[in-house]
């Protein structure tokens, strides 16, 4: 009976609606077998609606996880899974000529080559810089984490509203502001100057030439700057979690407080860090605007190469390569990640 | 039920209906505001109706008491004209419309003024209209030299909108002393203070005529290898701080650059405030160049084309023009109607160049195609982005 069968026809029609989408998305055919893919999509939709509708209660029982997952995957299918076809399948094409909007697929895997030899200084800082970004978010997100969850009492509301007021401007202003601060005859630089503390700023590379803006520090400081909530709050959420009275039962064991923040604390927030490390080391690796506003033409990172590849030289193929495996080596690290320090539950 | 007063509504400030209705309101607040863009960005339609989108401050405003030259011209004609300054980059523009222009569709402005060489391209192409040129009387007063200019060796599909030259700006309270030769962007005492343009016919250009190459008859890459080299090393070394397009400006007047390659008009128009900007033709050449207006293929409203061309080419408007962006005009006659309004304007050199200056300015060759490619791909390599 077709009622029985009805978990299994929920699934089928979801890989083909699915796999449609995709098609539909990613561009597969031309004109009218578009309108075929489209109508095919209808039908199994429809069709399993008319399942479940007439198919009895034990149908619609059957059907509903497939029916419940439908909107996210089905999504997913068209805005994830049909762009990353595309991209993929242009980052091994190649254009016609020069100024072409055409790209033939060609298993152009030196698009990829000319990535790694290209851009490999690109990838390099892109990785470099985020990493020391996300290690200084934790530096300094942790601590204001801890005060406000543990001694921030009635004013924790507060706390966390004046951790989050500054993502009400927009990002691109906020990085720009920075430029301003640390401009060669800004506020930074002068009072540095005033204090004769260029030296050693520059001792600790931090300064080059007496200038502070358009340096590295400057990009991972923009970084850090504007991915520190992204830190502090996953941190402050699994602090809050915590229950004071494990930290007081470890007290009653004698349990010196600094035993007890390793011991009883930091290993409760664990989940927090991690949440916050990818959180920020992510779209950090990815970002552009630090480093277009903040640094010079020897710290650009990969997602400066890519804007430029895609909206000021027209070369989609290599673009769409670096793309590829800026996400593929996330992913990467991700997991592995993932696997030496990640934990059960995210914060 | 509407206004929650007791204690208890503060846990639930918004009943589930008050909820629904609000975010209803709000769905039909967002889905009614593309609908207000879209009637904002105006243009196309109307037969009588111009867009006209150009780079940006590249045209007299309607401010301090004096009426644009949009507003004239919409007064004199009765054209519904809408003028946007999104050109801010050539190659980013070109990006921009390739995917429509490439695929044979129109694209919305009925008027763009690319850098001449960039109009070069986009004729060679067949991505833009031949101009309504016989429906324009003032035609006649077009400066000889841009009479069928190598861009465009017919004449038929560009006019020049705006002239200039890219030489060096500098801030004196950063250098400290007069700057005169492109040498002294490379001079190791302004170590990360010197700004480049990331037009590449521009930036080269000066260090390619201060190695002593001739770019107006430059015909292939090796000729440019040295100058290159200068660059590639000049980044290395950190000598550069950032290669900009337009933006240059606020990073010279902040001192964060000492000197860096500039547009003549840029630095003239805000030497009026900041006297401590000069720009200057380096001793060993200047380049020389145009941005031309040309009318991107399918362009429905040529009569206002027509029309807004016999106006910029009438010497009295664009002498306001003129005044104002302190640019080259490419209109005969302009000179004589800025000595009326400002005398002084009519005699700098850097506005209506005398021969001395005009000896210094020299204009790229056309190159070809691949050789073009060439260039761009060693120039974007280093600009490293």
């Amino acid at each position: 009976m077709l009622a029985r069968r009805a978990d299994n026809l929920g699934l089928a029609a979801l890989a083909v609606a699915a796999v449609c989408l995709v098609a539909l998305g990613a561009g597969w055919f031309d004109g009218p077998l578009n309108a075929l893919v489209l109508l095919v999509l209808l039908v199994v939709l429809g069709g399993v609606g008319v399942l479940a509708a007439f198919g009895g209660p034990e149908a619609r029982r059957l059907l509903a996880p497939y029916g419940l997952m439908k909107p996210g995957l089905l999504w997913m299918a068209l805005f994830f899974l049909a762009p990353v076809w595309s991209l993929v399948r242009i980052s091994l094409s190649t254009k016609e000529s020069r100024f072409s909007v055409q790209y033939n697929f060609t298993w152009a895997w030196d698009n990829y080559s000319r990535a790694f030899s290209d851009f490999g200084g690109q990838f390099q800082r892109a990785f470099l810089y985020s990493l020391i970004a996300t290690l200084l978010t934790i530096v300094i997100g942790y601590p204001v984490a801890y005060v406000i969850a543990f001694r921030g009492g009635r004013f924790k509301n507060l706390l966390l509203g004046l951790v989050v007021i500054p993502f009400f401007t927009s990002y691109l202003i906020r990085t720009i502001a920075w430029s301003t601060i640390l401009a060669d005859q800004g506020p930074i630089v002068s009072l540095l100057n005033t204090f004769g503390l260029v030296n050693v700023f520059e001792w600790l590379h931090i300064m080059e030439n007496g200038k502070l803006l358009n340096t590295p520090a400057a990009v991972i400081g923009g970084l850090t700057y504007n991915f520190l909530p992204f830190m502090l709050l996953p941190i402050y959420v699994s602090l809050e979690k915590i229950d004071p009275n494990l930290v007081n039962a470890a007290n009653d064991l004698y349990s010196t407080p600094t035993a007890a923040f390793r011991k009883v604390v930091f290993p409760l927030s664990i989940p927090g860090v991690f949440a916050g490390t990818l959180l920020t080391f992510i779209p950090a690796a990815g970002d552009f605007v630090n480093a277009q506003f903040l640094g010079n033409p020897n710290t650009t990172m990969i997602g400066n190469s890519i804007q430029d590849q895609f909206l000021k030289q027209n070369n989609y193929p290599v673009a769409s390569a670096m793309s590829t495996v800026l996400m593929v080596s996330i992913t990467a690290l991700v997991l592995l990640y993932t696997r030496f320090f990640g934990t059960e539950e995210l914060a | 039920m509407n206004k929650p007063t007791n204690s208890g509504a503060r846990r639930n400030p918004w009943t589930r209906r008050e909820f629904l209705l609000r975010s209803g309101a709000l769905g039909v607040a967002g889905a009614s505001l593309p609908a207000l863009l879209a009637a904002c960005g105006g243009g196309g339609g109307g037969a009588n109706a111009l867009l006209f989108d150009n780079w940006p401050l590249y045209i007299d405003p309607t401010e301090d008491g004096l009426v644009g030259s949009v507003d004239r011209f919409m007064e004199a004609s009765g054209v519904d004209m809408t003028y946007t300054e999104s050109y801010n980059d050539n190659d980013e523009y070109f990006a921009k419309i390739q995917p429509l222009l490439g695929a044979g569709k129109r694209i919305d402005p009925d008027l763009i003024a690319p850098t001449f060489w960039m109009a070069g391209r986009l004729i060679n192409l067949g991505w833009v209209d031949k101009l309504p040129l016989d429906k324009v009387a003032n035609t006649s007063n077009l400066e000889d030299n841009y009479v069928k200019p190598p861009w465009d060796p017919t004449g038929e599909y560009s006019m020049p909108w705006q002239a200039g030259t890219a030489g060096i700006a500098y801030n004196i309270d950063v250098t400290g002393r007069e700057l005169k030769s492109t040498a002294d962007l490379f001079d190791p005492a302004f170590k990360g203070k010197i700004g480049m343009l990331t037009e590449m016919r521009d930036t080269m250009g000066l260090i390619l005529m201060s190695q002593g190459v001739d770019i107006t008859s430059i015909s292939s890459f090796d000729q440019a290898a040295g100058a290159f080299e200068q660059l590639e090393k000049a980044k290395a070394d950190g000598q550069i701080r950032a290669f900009t397009g337009n933006d240059y400006i606020d990073d010279l007047v902040s001192g964060n650059y000492a000197a860096c390659v500039g547009w003549s008009g840029d630095v003239l128009q805000l030497g009026k405030d900041s006297p401590n900007i000069r720009f200057v033709v380096p001793e060993e050449g200047g380049t020389l160049w145009a941005d031309v207006m040309v009318m991107p293929k399918g362009t429905e409203n040529t009569d206002a084309v027509a029309k807004w061309l016999d106006f910029v080419y009438d010497p009295e408007q664009a002498a306001q023009i003129t005044s104002y962006v302190q640019y080259f005009s490419p209109v005969k006659g302009v000179r004589e109607e800025v000595a009326k309004i400002d005398p002084e304007l009519a005699e700098n050199p850097l506005v209506f160049p005398d021969a001395e200056t005009a000896s210094r300015l020299k204009s790229w060759a056309n190159l070809s195609e691949d050789v073009d490619a060439q260039f761009a791909d060693a120039f974007s390599s280093i600009t490293g982005a």
